[in-house]
């Protein structure tokens, strides 16, 4: 295009700056309103208690080496046998885990709470952004983009001969939703930051398999070579006081 | 683990603080984020800041924790009437707290009101059943009464569940030492040493539990454990310089009269013994003399 468009500096006093307050306001109020609804879930019984078990056996594995060999015999039968060892996951359990996740009733609670607090004001500021802003540029950008862009930052525009630099308002709340982060560490606090990408990244890790730990360890202790250091020791002792001594 | 460069800093700061330097604040943050335990410094420099409403109030929300840690140091001293002040503060800021609650039972445990405090650790527990706090505070608690079985009965079945926390087992394992239960003291040792396979202090421990169990195997393991706490400490343990000679001593005698193709080389506790002499040489030559005849009397 040869000739610029010109924007009304209304755009920018009406749609451009509330367009970007209301988003960072709306961050602001979801933090708090996540924060009261997050409910102090106590940890269950049988995680806990895998979580030392996966320590416990990770330390053996580790200072295998450091226990006389029958010492280390009992414990890695104690730890891996296939009747009642603490590592061993019967079969049918393993395959059941997930599904009991998700008949747990508290699990799927919290789930709809974070759920909820994410998609709602979502929602809501998306049709808002619709309803009063849809179809004109609202910005430009400062240089030339190619083509590719033309999606993200046209977003709600069909004109494919206006120069990929101008930014229509709905791209322009996109770009809001997703580019926040770095301010609200700024205003929340480093950890608190939670913008809906990394939302989206923990709601697809759900459904992790806890027993997948255990017999990954089972595997690990199930393959080590036992050799004790200790008989070793005797001799770098000596050297250690010779060295003492002379 | 505290590192020495840590300790270094709280000693600098603790003298600091008691020449009236200023700095009391960092102090009590660094023994509270360490866990050391000078409850009596925490108590006079605590209170000397709580007691000052202008340095109190500078301290903005961090002043409930000051307000914990004092609580805490002050039932260890035995100041039972500041400890109750303190928590009474806590208890009208947070109410039914349960941090609050553990305070309070630990009061009563600290009065010596023992039926209590068990009732009030069990009501917490049933809220939460996974304060570690709590579990090692029943432990504790039985210890103080003299109840040591009760002591190991609620250890094993904390350590059944935290199985990975080393220091619950070094307790346990310094329990069954006390009750001359050696083979589960063993036990409990080599747990440690797996957690901590490079503290000399618990290869030194395993040693002596095995040394004093006896029989020609354990001996056997403990001089090597012996020997293991002499590289690790670079020759600089006294306790274990001498296992290692009282070890050679009891294979020889448990070794009379047999084949001697399986006896080892003699060299380590000749090197142990001459290091020894060394060592009381410098440091205390007054004792020498008993050094040289208890070498003697053990043959070597």
């Amino acid at each position: 295009m040869a000739e610029d468009l010109v924007l009304d500096t209304a755009i920018r006093d009406w749609v451009l700056i509330p367009l970007s307050v209301v988003m960072v306001l709306i961050g602001v109020l979801r933090y708090f309103v996540s924060k009261l609804m997050r409910s102090s879930q106590s940890p269950d019984a049988k995680i806990v208690k895998e979580g030392q078990i996966i320590i416990r056996a990770r330390n053996l594995r580790a200072g295998a080496n450091f226990i006389p060999p029958k010492s280390f015999r009992a414990r890695r039968v104690y730890f891996s046998n296939e009747e009642n060892g603490l590592l061993y996951v019967p079969k049918g359990q393993a395959q059941n885990a997930q599904a009991q996740m998700f008949s747990d009733p508290n699990m799927a609670m919290d789930m709809m709470k974070k759920n909820l607090s994410m998609i709602i004001p979502q929602t809501l500021t998306f049709a808002w952004v619709n309803f009063f802003f849809s179809g004109f540029v609202a910005a430009k950008i400062p240089f030339p983009l190619t083509q590719r862009f033309r999606s993200m930052l046209q977003n709600g525009i069909d004109l494919s001969t206006v120069d990929v630099s101008y930014v229509s308002s709905r791209s322009w709340y996109f770009l809001n939703l997703f580019g926040l982060r770095g301010l609200f560490s700024l205003i929340l606090g480093e950890e608190n930051a939670m913008d809906d990408t990394q939302r989206m990244m923990q709601m697809s890790g759900f459904g992790f398999d806890p027993t997948k730990g255990l017999s990954a360890e089972k595997d690990g202790l199930d393959i080590v070579q036992h050799e004790w250091a200790l008989p070793k020791f005797e001799q770098r002792a000596e050297a250690v006081l010779r060295k003492l001594v002379s | 683990m505290v590192s020495k460069t840590d300790e270094a800093q709280v000693n600098r700061l603790e003298n600091q603080v008691d020449n009236g330097g200023g700095g009391a604040w960092e102090y009590l943050c660094l023994v509270r984020k360490l866990k050391l335990r000078r409850s009596d410094k925490v108590l006079k420099h605590g209170l000397s800041i709580l007691n000052d409403p202008k340095k109190r109030s500078s301290l903005g929300p961090d002043e409930w924790t000051l307000y914990e840690q004092v609580a805490i140091a002050a039932m260890d001293c035995q100041c039972l009437d500041v400890a109750k002040d303190c928590i009474k503060t806590l208890q009208k800021r947070f109410l039914e707290s349960k941090r609050v609650g553990r305070l309070e039972a630990m009061l009563l445990e600290a009065k010596g009101s023992w039926a209590e405090a068990e009732k009030a650790y069990t009501s917490l527990l049933e809220d939460n059943p996974f304060d570690q706090v709590i579990h090692k505070r029943r432990a504790a608690m039985a210890k103080a009464q003299g109840n040591i079985l009760g002591a190991i009965e609620w250890l094993n079945k904390y350590l059944e569940i935290f199985m990975a926390d080393h220091d619950a087992w070094r307790e346990l394992a310094e329990i069954y030492v006390s009750l001359q239960m050696y083979k589960q003291a063993a036990f409990c040792y080599e747990e440690l040493i797996l957690s901590q396979p490079t503290n000399p202090l618990y290869h030194l421990a395993y040693a002596d539990v095995l040394y004093t169990l006896g029989g020609l195997e354990n001996i056997q393991a403990a001089k090597k454990y012996y020997a293991s706490t002499v590289d690790l400490t670079g020759g600089k343990n006294t306790r274990a310089l001498l296992g290692i000679c009282l070890c050679t001593s009891a294979m020889g005698q448990l070794t009379k009269g047999r084949n001697k193709e399986d006896k080892e080389s003699p060299e380590l506790q000749i090197l142990a013994a001459t290091a020894l002499e060394r060592d009381y040489k410098q440091r205390a030559p007054t004792k020498l003399s008993l050094l040289t005849s208890t070498l003697r009397s053990l043959k070597l």
